[in-house]
């Protein structure tokens, strides 16, 4: 009965479609989890955000939308290594010499291995801040703590950097792929998936940055 | 020889033959047509087209083709149009214009009920092709585009931009996969026909050879269907593929088919001229172009200045001055010869003098460059990537190219030739271009052929017949593939000097300087004797490394060019027995005071038949005399 | 005229893939060609490497060609990396020896693709792509007396996109230039000229179903959308028609009445 769908989603058109549409989901969340980040520079002292963690762990719902994130992060990063080993296999002797013809951008290049740096990320920010923290310390402290090191700015500031390559990408592929490619909108999504890729990489890379350099203060600096 | 050449050409109202031979015609039960198996070499649009309608009514269908995909047959090359008396423009066109101007355009050497025939099922053509979802142009209002096309006065030529003949065969090439997918057809590509299987008087099967494995391979069938094109790459340059050959055709002649016409070959006008001696094949632009581009050359002899720098006053627009009527839309034969002989008085442009030119300047000046880029857009800049100049700019450089034969193994009515079972389709017969084709002719040949002649001729041969089946194990196949086999390692076993290459290039200069658009029985006699002396080279000299049991492209070409070095000395021979001028055939001696073909109906009215005798010696000649009773036998003006 | 007076002549280095067979291990051979004339197309620059093989008694390279106008989509090979060389909208057949230097090394390869078996030399196996059409890249009309050719109108710009798309000439670059070895340009454009007519209307999903499993059972690989296939493509189709596949697809199999 279902065996359509099972269908669909193997195939390689039906694959694309639910990396897309897991992808765009994700790109929703990066644009709230930053909006939400954002609220660090709110003050000097980092209450703000303290209190939006705290509002955000407080919410009875919270264990359904990370289990919904779950979701999202696992099928898409399990349809990437299938649709990428697929491709691994559908040219097994490489070309000798090879040269762009135009079609493709640093970003659409390094999808695999910005895909693979955010995984990593991806558990190393887990275990930092969501696995580490037992409630009582302060959550900006926190942050302030992992990225005063030089480690742990170093490893966000690169992870930053492939996310904004990432999602350069990602959402005109995205769109692409859901079929949405018209001569009049296609321009725009063109520059909206660039414009998001700088956004969100350089709105979270400026964490790091400011923490490493500034001292975690805020954009404003501490009175 | 006895042999009586029946075109069974039916009789009465030549608008009621087609239907009245068609009810004549014994039918096969549907239940029955899969215990047939039909052969059909070549994938191109008459190919194609037999082998899937056939598949589709039910017949068991073996199709063969040379490249890696049916899809690639040069059918697909032909860029202009589709002629059709669809009469849409409402400009006075009808199934008996059509008819009309095809059999005069044919220069009076086509048989009138195969003509009309034409004519007749040209609308269904366009009406199955739409329906498989060609992208004919369109108007703004949705109908289908017509243009008009070398030498019609009418607009009836449908057109898919510049691609018309690769959109056709793309149609045909699906509805072929389609039978393909029904279990109906079994496509085996890369696979040369080497010899046609003859038992007991009839076609009954092929040996090929798989050009991968280098394979000899059998099969039997019920009756075979020759669809392999022209043999134009006997001038080794022409427009043709470069796989493009005559072998399938010439086997089936030394088998018995005979050969009508072969002299009847067409020069296209607008090709791009040669530009060194390490060209391998012509480009064509498609005459089209000539609805807006004016042709010219040079006033005085001895012009060394770029075409572009040529003043006004110096350029010579020799078809407007020489045909008022026509103009630059003269038929492709006038044309042709036009450019020659403005050339050899010394009229050229270019480097090597060889070019005349087609200018649109005056059409940009007036429609605009979008205009002309809209309708030619891709020609002009396939002309700039071949010569790297920008015709927008500057006049494109054009010269005459072999491009079409008109001749090719006889057959009647029904396209059977006269071994019973071997039928020929699209541009390997001879059948209804007479002397020369008129622009968009072909493909509709082509398609006529293929989608409506044969698969309601094919039941003369097959129906009611219980016959057994052959087996590929009998004798004949053993000894055709022996045969094969035994050229082909002759051809190795030379080691000679020569490539074939280079033997073949020597072949076309004789065959251009000789046997092309000026012919002349001097001319004639020597280039058979200079043809024959290269046969002999050919097969004491050449060199063809390596050996068969494999792809070996080297020995491809050169078995090809042995059939090559055959047929043109029995083409030359053929255009010296016809003492006349006609169509694509001129000869210097007959032609009238102001330079015109002179054709000697008298005397010449009939299509020759050639019968095989012996490798150098002259085939007999039948003569199918040719009766005009519905278009009046007339000088060809189009002044 | 100038351009033709022009004497230009090239000397060059050439690393040339042979093989000799589907299953044997290929390699490089180095060769040097002396004057080659700028005006040649490529293929008949590999004719004078073949002329002096057969003259040194060797079999010459095996590479698929034909029409050598552009249209027939035999010709392939990549050039430097690049498909069907370094011009833009241009087929290997058409490409002309004047866009290369003088004392240039140029590496020939085949195709490669798994869908894509090595026949020998450069010469490849681009059957698979029959196969995507075989299983449903036509309309089902058989020949006999359809309605008369005017009696469905098609709005001019949805006939002339799917002319885009039928431009297609079945060369396989797409597949050779993706990175990921994927048929989805050459699969899109007939699903989308298709998709666009009217006349193909009935079959819209069977056909566009059955070629994507077909597509995807030949081996090639999946869409990263990183378009190198429109870049290479001889004749400029569009992505867009890839997208319209897409829609196609999932509309066929989300809502669609095909079980």
């Amino acid at each position: 009965m279902l065996g359509w769908l099972i269908r669909t989603a193997s195939s390689s058109i039906g694959k694309k479609a639910l990396m897309a549409l897991t992808g765009l989901l994700l790109i929703g969340f990066l644009v709230v989890h930053l909006a939400g980040n954002l609220t660090f520079y709110m003050d000097g002292d980092g209450a703000a955000f303290d209190s939006y963690a705290e509002t955000l762990e407080s919410n009875p719902l919270l264990p359904l939308a990370e289990f919904g994130l779950l979701v999202l992060f696992v099928t898409h990063i399990v349809l990437a290594l299938r649709v990428t080993k697929q491709n691994r296999d559908a040219r097994k002797s490489r070309y000798a010499v090879r040269a762009t013809a135009g079609g493709s951008t640093a970003g659409s290049r390094s999808m695999v291995i910005t895909g693979i740096v955010l995984l990593v990320f991806l558990v190393v920010h887990i275990m930092d801040f969501r696995l580490q923290n037992d409630g009582t310390e302060s959550m900006a402290a926190l942050v302030r703590e992992e990225l005063s090191a030089p480690l742990g700015a170093g490893l966000y500031a690169v992870a930053m950097l492939a996310l904004g390559l990432h999602v350069s990408h990602a959402f005109k592929s995205a769109m692409q792929t859901l079929g949405c490619n018209h001569p009049k909108y296609t321009p725009l999504i063109e520059k909206v998936s660039l414009g998001l890729g700088i956004v969100l990489g350089l709105g979270f890379l400026s964490f790091p940055l400011v923490i490493f350099f500034l001292g975690g203060s805020a954009a404003g600096g501490q009175a | 020889m006895a042999q009586q050449l029946d075109s069974k050409c039916p009789s009465g109202p030549i608008e009621e033959r087609w239907t009245r031979h068609k009810f004549a015609l014994p039918l096969v039960n549907p239940a029955n047509r899969r215990k047939y198996t039909v052969i059909v070499v070549g994938s191109g649009l008459a190919g194609a087209s037999a082998a899937a309608s056939l598949g589709e009514m039910g017949y068991s269908v073996l199709n063969f083709c040379i490249q890696d995909s049916p899809r690639r047959a040069h059918s697909i090359a032909a860029q202009g149009g589709i002629n059709a008396a669809k009469n849409y423009p409402n400009d006075g066109d009808s199934i008996q214009r059509l008819f009309y101007d095809t059999v005069k355009g044919g220069d009076f050497r086509a048989r009138e009920s195969n003509v009309y025939r034409l004519s007749e099922v040209s609308n269904n053509i366009i009406d199955q092709c739409v329906a498989q979802g060609v992208p004919f142009a369109r108007e703004y209002g949705g109908m289908l585009d017509n243009r008009s096309f070398g030498g019609a006065q009418v607009a009836r030529t449908f057109y898919a931009r510049g691609q018309t003949g690769q959109q056709l065969l793309l149609g045909a090439y699906g509805a072929l996969m389609r039978q393909v997918k029904n279990g109906r057809v079994q496509v085996l590509p890369r696979r040369e026909m080497v010899d046609l299987a003859v038992i007991e008087g009839q076609a009954r099967g092929i040996v090929v050879r798989n050009l991968v494995s280098g394979e000899y391979e059998r099969y039997s069938a019920d009756a075979v269907l020759l669809a392999t094109g022209g043999y134009g790459n006997v001038f080794y340059l022409s427009t043709n593929a470069k796989a493009s050959n005559a072998s399938a055709a010439w086997r089936c002649h030394k088998r018995g088919a005979f050969f009508a016409n072969p002299c009847f070959t067409q020069i296209h006008p607008t090709c791009i001229p040669v530009s060194g001696t390490h060209q391998s094949k012509l480009t064509l632009m498609s005459e089209s172009l000539r609805n807006d581009g004016r042709v010219w050359a040079a006033k005085e002899t001895g012009e060394t200045r770029r075409p572009s720098d040529i003043p006004e006053d110096m350029r010579d627009y020799y078809l407007e001055r020489r045909y008022p009527g026509f103009g630059n839309l003269v038929p492709r034969d006038v044309a042709s010869r036009a450019a020659k002989i403005e050339c050899d008085l010394g009229h050229g442009l270019g480097a090597t003098g060889q070019a005349v030119c087609l200018d649109f300047r005056d059409a940009i000046a007036k429609g605009g460059k979008d205009q002309i880029a809209a309708k030619y857009g891709n020609l002009f800049q396939m002309y700039e990537m071949i010569t790297g100049e920008n015709p927008y700019e500057v006049p494109m450089r054009i010269y005459p190219a072999v491009h079409y034969t008109m001749g090719g193994l006889w057959v009647d009515y029904n396209l059977e030739s006269t071994i019973p079972g071997l039928f020929i389709l699209g541009e390997a017969n001879f059948s209804d271009h007479g002397a020369n084709r008129l622009g968009a002719s072909a493909l509709m040949q082509g398609l006529a052929d293929g989608y409506f002649v044969i698969p309601a001729t094919i039941t003369a041969q097959i129906a009611g017949r219980s016959r057994e089946a052959v087996d590929t194990n009998h004798p004949e196949f053993a000894r055709i593939e022996e045969s094969a086999r035994t050229r082909n390692e002759q051809i190795l076993s030379v080691g000679g000097g020569r490539s074939a290459e280079s033997i073949h290039r020597e072949l076309g200069l004789i065959m251009w300087d000789k046997v092309g658009m000026g012919r002349n029985a001097a001319g004639l006699q020597q280039a058979q004797k200079e043809i024959a002396a290269l046969r002999e080279e050919f097969w004491s000299n050449v060199r063809v490394p390596g050996t068969s049991d494999h792809q070996n492209p080297g020995l491809e070409h050169a078995a090809r060019l042995a059939d090559f070095l055959e047929l043109a000395e029995f083409f030359a021979a053929d255009a010296e027995h016809r003492k006349e001028s006609c169509g694509g055939h001129f000869r210097d001696e007959y032609q009238t005071e102001d330079g015109e073909a002179l054709r000697r109906d008298d005397e010449f009215a009939y299509a020759a038949a050639w019968e095989f005798n012996k490798v150098g010696q002259p085939a007999t000649l039948h003569k199918e005399e040719l009766s005009f009773e519905y278009v009046k036998l007339a000088t060809r003006s189009y002044k | 005229m100038s351009a033709h007076a022009e004497t230009d002549c090239l000397n060059l280095t050439l690393n040339i893939w042979r093989q000799e067979g589907p299953h044997a291990t290929g390699s490089f051979e180095v060769r040097q060609l002396q004057d080659i004339s700028t005006h040649m197309s490529f293929l008949e620059m590999l004719d004078c490497v073949n002329e002096d093989l057969v003259s040194e008694g060797r079999e010459p390279v095996s590479f698929d060609h034909d029409c050598r106008e552009g249209i027939c989509g035999m010709c392939s090979l990549v050039i430097n990396g690049q498909v069907h060389g370094p011009q833009p909208e241009t087929t290997t057949c058409q490409l002309h020896m004047r866009h290369f230097k003088d004392g240039e090394t140029i590496t020939i390869e085949p195709f490669r693709a798994e869908a894509f078996p090595v026949v020998r030399d450069l010469c490849i196996d681009r059957t698979a792509l029959d196969r995507i059409i075989t299983s449903g890249g036509y309309i089902s009309v058989n020949t006999g007396s359809p309605q008369d050719a005017n009696a469905t109108p098609i709005a001019k710009p949805d006939s002339d996109l799917a002319m885009d798309a039928a431009a297609c000439i079945g060369c396989g670059g797409c597949v050779a230039a993706c990175p990921n070895a994927a048929a989805m340009l050459f699969t899109g454009a007939k699903v989308s000229q298709l998709a666009l007519l009217p006349q193909g209307a009935p079959e819209r999903e069977s056909r566009v179903l059955s070629m994507v499993e077909t597509m995807d059972a030949e081996g090639f690989g999946n869409c990263t959308n990183e378009y190198e296939c429109m870049a290479a493509c001889p004749k400029a189709i569009d992505v867009s028609h890839i997208a319209r596949m897409n829609r196609e697809y999932m509309r066929a199999s989300l809502v669609g009445s095909s079980p």
